[in-house]
């Protein structure tokens, strides 16, 4: 049943991200997202990660997401940007992505990964005490780090507002 | 080592991330409240602050004190990271000198904020220097990263600069997102994110397997992908050029010493904590261990210095040469590293000190001459400098002579101990890599000297004596003394390395 409901969730997120990657309609690919964020929320479930599963809903199909679609759609002529500096061709990258993913996946079966108990499923309180004790410090520095994203967004969008002001 | 320390005890030894942090509120406040003497206030702020983490620095290390584990062990407390503070509080303080006439101008846009972002980028990279945790590397890494995307599009207006910001937003969060699939692979196998009980679970499986075990060696590589991009490294320079082109030249100056230096901090912790592939010497049994690393960080060593030198040849925005003069440069400091061991962390310590000064003093005159001539950075805006701007020229001329790395310059000093001990190691493997060091330093030459010629042997449309800022003149002095005297009297500051990297581990 667990691996039944892991292949599943693998493909997925898989055939989603694949729509990500392949779609030439930009609003398909961020509607793919949906399935790949969603097949992600579903392997932290099985991974009994509960809490970071529900963020991962809230945060990533709720918010980024939603950010993501505005955006697409509030683009102009997104659709007809000209590729500046084109790729160098299917083939070559096809070859490229067969060796590394031959690579990646030699060592990832050969590697003998320790696996342990899964610990029981309320994983909120543990979290939560993680957070203001072992790692307290990376908790802190995280609301620097949005504090520092937050001024610099703001810097940067009130400069392209008054630009287009200042030329009208 | 003794048992790292509370989250409340630790506070104790964590001064300067306090100051900073302070400081970051304090300019916000000040920025937000008062209406006079705003920007020369934030400016003192921020002076104060930097000097507060300078300063406990060098009584860290003065005073010989102890190496500790700081928050539960996540970061490090030791000589090692007291040295790149002072490093990074340096280059900050320079950064902040270079850009207060700009942010001064009653033009200038949100010179408050552009303060706080700088310290909050100091934070950063200090952090970097002390991390030892995976976590922990990749907070502040992000935390540098996402800062640096803003300060490369500060510049008003300019769609190159807004270009420059696009292109470091792509590259850094690929380079990210490899980083953390390598990290995924270390924290698979060793379960822990802590770089101590990666290293003694990697040391284990390889006395079982008899050879670094793959997933240990795809999580590197890959973790690479999220250092080479700070310190740009092949394969991931590609953003250089073009940020280094399109940022304000006071933000280009500090993105190519600050985040370089602090991204080395971070690698070569991380190399010598999670892998213990770091030695005191090469004795003859050890060369089996650090193998795979020596190569890795040789081959890089040896792609990013070509790629660095060959591609500087053909510009002509001074800029942009500098920006690729700066990629080599980070070969050649992997070139110092790629010996894996102790002598090498300081000879790469002592050459970020001297590529501070040298490297900061080329970009101050590209930003002195580009300002006389209209926000012109090619190579043809020196014409005839020698003549119009001689104090100008001359300290170009030794940052050149220096970054080249010619004698008697800081920069010679620098090399010899990184090609040192690099052969100090011994073995072919070494000698390729210097001998591929020695043509690169021939090759770069030829572009330092282009400039030079233009400088001094040809002469300019206008004749007339160009006047400079004062403060440019005496800053670029005061970068162009260092730069002198360590080629000739190195050694109190080689030393003052050496023993503050002595209570590392």
């Amino acid at each position: 049943m667990p691996a039944t409901v892991f292949l599943a969730l693998a493909a997925l997120t898989l055939v989603s991200a694949g729509i990500v990657a392949f779609s030439k309609n930009i609003i398909y690919s961020t509607l793919g997202l949906l399935g790949t964020f969603l097949g992600i929320a579903g392997l932290y479930v099985t991974l009994s990660a509960d809490f970071l599963s529900a963020v991962q809903i809230l945060v990533y199909v709720g918010g980024t997401l939603t950010l993501i679609l505005f955006a697409v759609m509030l683009t102009a002529r997104i659709d007809k940007m000209k590729v500046s500096n084109p790729s160098g061709g299917i083939v070559p990258a096809f070859v490229l992505v067969a060796l590394l993913l031959v690579a990646l996946g030699t060592v990832a079966a050969q590697t003998a990964w320790p696996s342990e108990a899964r610990p029981v499923m309320p994983s909120t309180a543990k979290l939560g005490h993680a957070f203001l004790g072992e790692y307290l410090l990376p908790f802190e520095l995280g609301s620097i780090v949005l504090l520092g994203a937050m001024i610099g967004s703001v810097v940067l969008a009130r400069r392209a507002v008054k630009r287009s002001w200042e030329k009208g | 080592m003794t048992q790292p320390l509370d989250n409340l005890r630790s506070l104790a030894y964590f001064g300067p991330e306090l100051a900073l942090s302070g400081a970051i509120l304090l300019v916000i406040l000040w920025d937000l409240v008062v209406k006079q003497a705003r920007v020369a206030g934030a400016l003192a702020i921020a002076f104060a602050a930097l000097a507060v983490s300078a300063g406990l620095s060098v009584q860290a290390i003065v005073s010989g004190a102890g190496s500790r584990g700081l928050f539960n062990g996540l970061i490090a407390f030791d000589g090692y990271t007291s040295l790149f503070r002072i490093l990074i509080a340096f280059v900050t303080a320079m950064v902040l000198v270079f850009s207060k006439p700009s942010l001064e101008e009653k033009s200038a846009r949100e010179p408050g904020e552009f303060i706080t972002l700088l310290l909050v980028l100091t934070l950063g990279m200090n952090l970097m220097a002390a991390s030892r945790n995976l976590l922990m590397i990749y907070l502040s890494l992000e935390m540098v990263s996402v800062i640096s995307f803003v300060l490369a599009g500060f510049k008003l207006d300019d769609a190159k600069s807004s270009e420059a910001a696009l292109k470091y937003v792509v590259f850094g969060g690929v380079a990210s997102g490899i980083m953390l699939y390598g990290m995924s692979f270390l924290f698979g196998v060793s379960q822990s994110l802590n770089l101590s009980d990666i290293a003694a679970k990697t040391a284990e499986l390889t006395a079982q397997q008899g050879k670094v075990p793959g997933a240990v060696f795809v999580g590197v590589v890959c973790m690479m992908a999220g250092f080479g991009y700070k310190i740009s490294a092949a394969p991931f320079h590609m953003w250089t050029p073009d940020v280094y082109e399109g940022a304000p030249t006071a933000v280009t100056a500090f993105l190519s010493v600050g985040p370089k230096a602090a991204g080395f901090a971070v690698m070569m912790r991380f190399f010598s904590e999670a892998l213990g592939a770091v030695h005191d010497a090469r004795i003859a049994g050890t060369v089996v261990d650090a193998a795979p690393w020596a190569i890795l960080i040789g081959c890089l060593a040896m792609a990013t210095m070509t790629i660095g030198n060959l591609s500087a040849l053909g510009q002509d925005n001074v800029k942009r040469m500098l920006a690729y003069s700066s990629i080599a440069h980070a070969g050649y400091m992997l070139l110092g590293f790629s010996g894996m061991s102790k002598v090498g962390v300081a000879s790469i310590a002592f050459y970020v000190i001297t590529y501070c000064f040298m490297n900061l003093g080329a970009f101050l005159v590209v930003m002195a001459v580009a300002e006389q001539n209209g926000g012109d950075e090619t190579v043809g805006a020196f014409r005839g400098l020698g003549r119009r701007a001689p104090v100008l020229a001359i300290v170009m001329a030794v940052f050149l002579f220096s970054l080249t790395g010619l004698p008697p310059m800081a920069g010679f000093v620098g090399k010899f101990y990184l090609f040192s001990a690099l052969l100090e190691t011994g073995g072919t493997w070494s000698w390729t890599v210097a001998v591929v060091g020695v043509l690169n330093s021939v090759i770069s030459l030829f572009y330092y000297a282009r400039v030079l010629r233009v400088m001094f042997l040809e002469d300019a449309v206008a004749t007339e004596p160009t006047t400079v800022r004062p403060m440019f003149q005496v800053t670029s002095l005061a970068l162009a003394v260092p730069t002198l005297v360590l080629g000739v009297y190195w050694s109190p500051v080689y030393d003052f390395v050496v023993r503050s990297l002595a209570t590392v581990r």
